[in-house]
């Protein structure tokens, strides 16, 4: 339908419908449909509960900030903050190093790599689930509990393990890093095999020692990942829930509620109906600092980039 | 990041001899190669020497002995604590069968427990999550990285601010979402579509899947779209195909995520009949026997180790794309 | 080589089917398509054992013949607070559950159970009931939303074998808080690696039996003024010495082990493997323990709690309460009190049922005669316990010392308000107190009175 005056057709569904604008639309509809209801419209929702008062069963009151003031005036909120942040540096401690230095170590073995790649790899294999069973039993802290007993050989007396208020924070941290450290191990062996062989050529001709080959062409090298593996770990034990729920509920004491198990009880502790405002509000709460913490990680880890 | 590049030739080569030159640097750099099959941090050099030698043997060795204490004791354990009488797990667990064996264990784990009903249920809920993420992920990477259609940029942006959203912020009103759901008349609870839906929700998958489609050469596209191909050919036929590596990595994250997850489904799935491994052993641990339960754990490990084992390459390559991807 | 496409395809096409065969979902039964009433009952807990659910199976075909036009359907299943109100919103839960003491009456006010009043006045033994038990079913609107069974005291729960291995009389279980203290600290020492004494820390059943423990004593958590106004005393002394009490024997006997973070099912768990000689828990526990953990009967003791003198030191009481999801239709409902009348009420009152009960029970190794209370009056229970006599698994001499000694000890109710609350902030005293040499108990009381009592008042009831 054109006249000599236009020269591009005018844009009617039906041109649209030709030019391929419907078949696109088909393949947007499943994601568009999966992440508009269960993303995108979850998210927003949850937004919105949070300066709601909800139950299930009459229609939400808006209630402003009141969750919010709720969860900042509950004392059990600042004890989850403690030991959320205590569990991400003891993770940080133990687990960010360990990972590093092995894969070094593996990546300079040469017959038996496969063998302890495989062996590294093993723990991450079994469910999560099922890691933490068979730690809980590990941590059995009667005497002949099998920690214990090992313990006894070398003449250290029984330790409570997750019985502790003091003991039982590490003692999750260290089944985590048990559990996740095989994951970290092997990425880090991909990135150490990718690191350009003339650097260490060109150090050695400079009369590098090998630790100063590791300190200067190793870990520069590494940056990028090391960067990322650092956020990444520390979004993720921000977020712990597993551990928690599963070894203690959260005790004893309330020693190893996190904010995640706090937000769980907030929602699904009562019977009568849960507090889901104030679960909103804490995840929002949380979600916001994570993304102030990132933003602001990256921002500092450019910097350093770039130099 | 910028590279100091050199060379293991003399940087004050003389000009004048080319072809010399040349030959001299043919054969540094086939020695070169050589050299980066096998080197790392220690080069030909250093590993001459027989303090490096030995240090790095006694590293090889303790190395060793702590991946398979740490590795495979465990495991051990496991599988022999299953075939052990509970009363000897208790009492002296590090002891090697000082009664004799029980295979009863894994006979009640099999026959009270039905450990391999839950074990099909895990398969059954990791491989419909791993269809929905398929489907999701390549429909709308091809839309967005291919078709490009205008209002793809708000689209792609919409899914990348998923991306920084934990799901905690999620578990509530998607579970609120899940018990009414929008069209469907009753609730999705304790059916397995309400793990496979959301789990295609995942923007990693999208963005993963869109930057490789982003860096498929386009005259492919142009090519057989003149050969008259349409919208769905060119997807079916040419893109797909195409996309081997990049729907292996996607699959691999897929099925991991959908295998391990705990939270989320022990909130949806209470009914016990489709419950999977993740959420049923944690709730039998008080009414188990130990060593039943133990012998439940290690069937419930042995299958995912098998297959570990004899797809390794696979696994560590992917574990490792992954890292690289990331980066 | 396949094409990824068909690999997609097929994943899908086998998905999609699966998918549609589990995607109907178990909740409530509905219309079946037949002229059949549906019910989905739920009367035993999960990891049942093979026996409990072959002789349920008995019952259920038992009922479905007397009553033609129903089918029943019995699945495992626990009730937990965790995610009841989220389940009755999204219609999973089965027609038939049933719901602690404590929460039923909650649940009835908050408009959450439905209502059987017309139904039960149907049944046989409507006007029998003891009024405070029918009271904990009852709604404030005095309708009648469920049908208790198996009320039970709270007891002292002993194995009898280690008993006898640490040189203890199992036919004389210690009878105040002080020879609990001695009889634990002998086993302790006698039969290493085993708990003289423990009870419950965790998931809101730590609050419940330090609860238990105060009121033997005399206290009480709260009390209700005159003008209806609760106050939460938590911080009171018979609280305190029951912690006195707990913090000697785990600080200076050691004689409660070294694992303390337990909820009813893993403390039923550590008797039953003969890690706990003694503890605290409902006089009916030995049921579970059948049920749940195939436990041997004949180790099995149990013997009231101790009660310290003084009119008010009482005894708390539990029981169960059979429901009714408040979203079935109305022939639903009749089906499902006549099922609750079938399954718990007629083997208290009727003979035959009562026998037939029994023998089932016998025939999958349930327990038959765990200790309970008078659901009707004591005459009525007495007469019960004759008819099952015959077909009694439990040797009658473990059970004696709590049957005889029940009856002359004083029943006091559970704190009224906000009890799950209370139960899950004092789980956090009770830990501390084992886990921690040195816990400020004054100081972690008084935290429990703020919390609870601000809950309370925000009720702005």
């Amino acid at each position: 339908m054109t006249t000599a005056a236009s020269r591009t057709p005018r844009r009617t569904p039906l041109t649209w419908v030709r030019r391929g604008g419907l078949s696109t639309l088909v393949f947007l509809l499943p994601m568009l449909i999966v992440f508009g209801v269960f993303s995108w419209t979850p998210i927003v929702e949850s937004v919105v509960m949070s300066f709601q008062h909800t139950n299930l069963v009459t229609t939400p009151e808006f209630v402003g900030w009141a969750n919010f003031a709720a969860v900042l005036a509950d004392p059990t909120f600042w004890i989850a903050v403690r030991n959320t942040a205590y569990f991400a540096v003891l993770a940080l401690i133990f687990g960010y190093p360990l990972p590093l230095i092995a894969a070094v170590l593996l990546s300079e073995t040469r017959r038996m790599r496969g063998v302890y790649s495989v062996l590294a790899y093993l723990p991450v294999i079994i469910l999560p689930v099922v890691a933490v069973l068979l730690w809980k039993v590990f941590y059995d802290a009667s005497p002949n509990g099998v920690f214990n007993t090992i313990l006894g050989w070398f003449g250290i007396p029984p330790q409570p393990w997750i019985q502790d208020a003091t003991t039982a924070m590490p003692s999750l941290v260290l089944q985590a890093t048990w559990a996740g450290a095989g994951a970290t191990v092997i990425i880090y062996l991909a990135a150490l095999r990718s690191v350009p062989p003339e650097l260490y050529d060109a150090a050695e001709v400079d009369g590098a020692s090998i630790w100063q080959k590791v300190w200067h062409v190793t870990l520069p090298q590494l940056r990028g990942i090391l960067f990322i593996t650092l956020i990444l770990q520390i979004t993720a034990t921000a977020q712990v829930f597993l551990q928690p729920f599963l070894f203690t509920g959260g005790g004893p004491n309330n020693a190893t509620t996190t904010i995640l198990l706090l937000i769980y009880q907030y929602a699904f502790q009562n019977s009568l109906g849960g507090a889901y405002g104030k679960a909103t509000a804490l995840s929002l709460m949380l979600a916001v600092f994570l993304a102030v913490l990132s933003i602001v990680y990256f921002r500092i880890t450019r910097r350093w980039s770039t130099e | 990041m910028e590279h100091r590049v050199t060379t293991t030739i003399p940087a004050d080569l003389p000009l004048q001899e080319p072809v010399q030159a040349e030959r001299i640097r043919r054969r540094a750099r086939s020695v070169r190669t050589r050299d980066a099959e096998d080197r790392g941090i220690l080069g030909i050099a250093d590993r001459r020497r027989t303090g490096v030698r030995t240090g790095s043997t006694v590293i090889n060795v303790l190395l060793g002995a702590a991946l398979v204490v740490t590795g495979l004791l465990p495991l051990l354990w496991l599988a022999k604590s299953a075939i052990t009488p509970t009363q000897d797990t208790l009492m002296m667990p590090l002891r090697l069968f000082p009664n004799g064996v029980a295979w009863s264990n894994l006979e009640r784990a099999w026959n009270d427990v039905h450990i391999q009903n839950f074990f099909w249920n895990t398969i059954v809920m990791a491989a419909g999550s791993w269809a929905v993420q398929m489907v999701v992920a390549t429909t709308a990477g091809y839309a967005l990285a291919v078709l490009r259609p205008a209002y793809g940029r708000v689209l792609t942006g919409l899914v990348l601010a998923t991306l920084f959203v934990p799901a905690v912020v999620l578990l509530v009103p998607l579970y609120l979402t899940v018990l009414h759901p929008p069209l469907i008349g009753h609730s999705l609870i304790n059916t397995f579509w309400a793990v496979w839906l959301p789990a295609g929700a995942s923007a990693f998958n999208v963005l993963l899947v869109m930057r490789f489609f982003e860096s498929l050469p386009r005259e492919v596209f142009e090519a057989a779209r003149t050969d008259g191909a349409g919208t769905f050919r060119l997807f079916w036929s040419v893109v797909l195909p195409m996309s081997k590596p990049i729907l292996g990595v996607v699959s691999i994250f897929a099925i991991n995520a959908a295998w391990a997850d705990f939270l989320w489904p022990n909130l949806v799935l209470t009914d016990i009949a489709i419950q999977p491994l993740s959420v049923r052993l944690p709730q039998i641990q008080s009414s188990t026997d130990l060593g039943v339960y133990l012998a439940s754990l290690t069937i419930a490990t042995v299958i995912p180790v098998a297959i570990f084992l004899v797809f390794q390459r696979t696994f560590l390559s992917g574990a490792g794309l992954g890292g690289a991807v990331k980066g | 080589m396949k094409s990824p496409g068909k690999v997609l395809l097929a994943g899908a096409a086998v998905v999609a089917t699966v998918g549609a065969l589990a995607g109907c979902s178990s909740g409530s039964g509905g219309g079946g398509g037949d002229s059949k009433i549906h019910l989905v009952v739920a009367p035993v807990l999960p990891g049942a054992t093979a026996d409990a659910l072959k002789a349920l199976a008995e019952r259920v075909k038992e009922f479905e013949k007397a009553n033609p036009d129903i089918d029943v359907k019995a699945i495992e299943y626990q009730w937990t607070g965790t995610t009841f109100a989220a389940e009755l919103a999204g219609g999973t839960l089965p027609d038939v559950f049933n719901v602690p003491f404590t929460d039923s009456k909650a649940l009835a006010n908050n408009g959450q159970l439905a209502d059987i009043t017309a139904d039960f006045k149907k049944t046989s033994t409507a006007d029998k009931w003891n009024k405070n038990v029918l009271n904990v079913a009852t709604g404030d609107n005095g309708k009648i939303y469920g049908i208790p069974w198996g009320p039970y005291a709270m007891a002292l729960s002993y194995n009898r074998e280690i008993f006898q291995k640490a040189g203890l009389d199992p036919d004389k279980p210690p009878t105040t808080l002080d020879e609990i203290r001695q009889d634990a600290k002998t086993i302790a020492e006698k039969v290493p690696g085993v708990a003289g004494y423990m009870q419950m820390t965790k998931d809101n059943t730590g609050g419940w039996n330090l609860t238990t423990l105060t009121q033997s004593l005399g206290g009480r958590m709260e009390r209700v003024g005159s003008d209806g106004k609760v106050t939460v005393t938590a911080d009171n002394a018979q609280t305190k010495q029951g912690l006195e009490w707990l913090k000697s024997m785990r600080w200076e006997d050691d004689s409660m082990g070294s694992n303390f973070l337990f909820d009813w099912s893993g403390i039923n768990q550590a008797f039953a493997s003969g890690q706990v000689a003694m503890y605290m828990s409902g006089s009916d526990v030995i049921g579970s323990l059948m049920q749940a953990n195939g436990f041997d009967q004949t180790k099995y003791g149990v013997t009231t709690y101790p009660l310290a003198s003084g009119s008010d030191a009482g005894i708390l009481s539990g029981g169960n309460v059979d429901v009714v999801n408040v979203k079935d239709s109305p022939e639903q409902i009749a089906a499902a009190v006549k099922w609750i009348d079938f399954y718990r009420t007629q083997p208290t009152v009727d003979k035959d049922a009562a026998v037939k009960n029994a023998q089932t029970l016998k025939a999958g190794n349930q327990a038959v005669n765990a200790p309970t209370l008078p659901v009707f009056d004591k005459a009525t229970w007495q007469q019960n316990q004759e008819w099952i006599k015959p077909y009694a698994n439990i040797p009658a001499a473990n059970i004696a010392p709590f049957n005889t000694g029940i009856f002359s000890q004083q029943i006091v109710p559970e704190p009224p308000r906000h009890t799950q609350d209370l139960y899950n902030a004092l789980d956090g005293v009770v830990q501390a107190v084992l886990t921690d040499r040195n816990a400020d108990v004054d100081a972690l009381l008084k935290g429990v009175d703020a919390k609870v009592q601000a809950l309370i008042d925000a009720d702005g009831k």
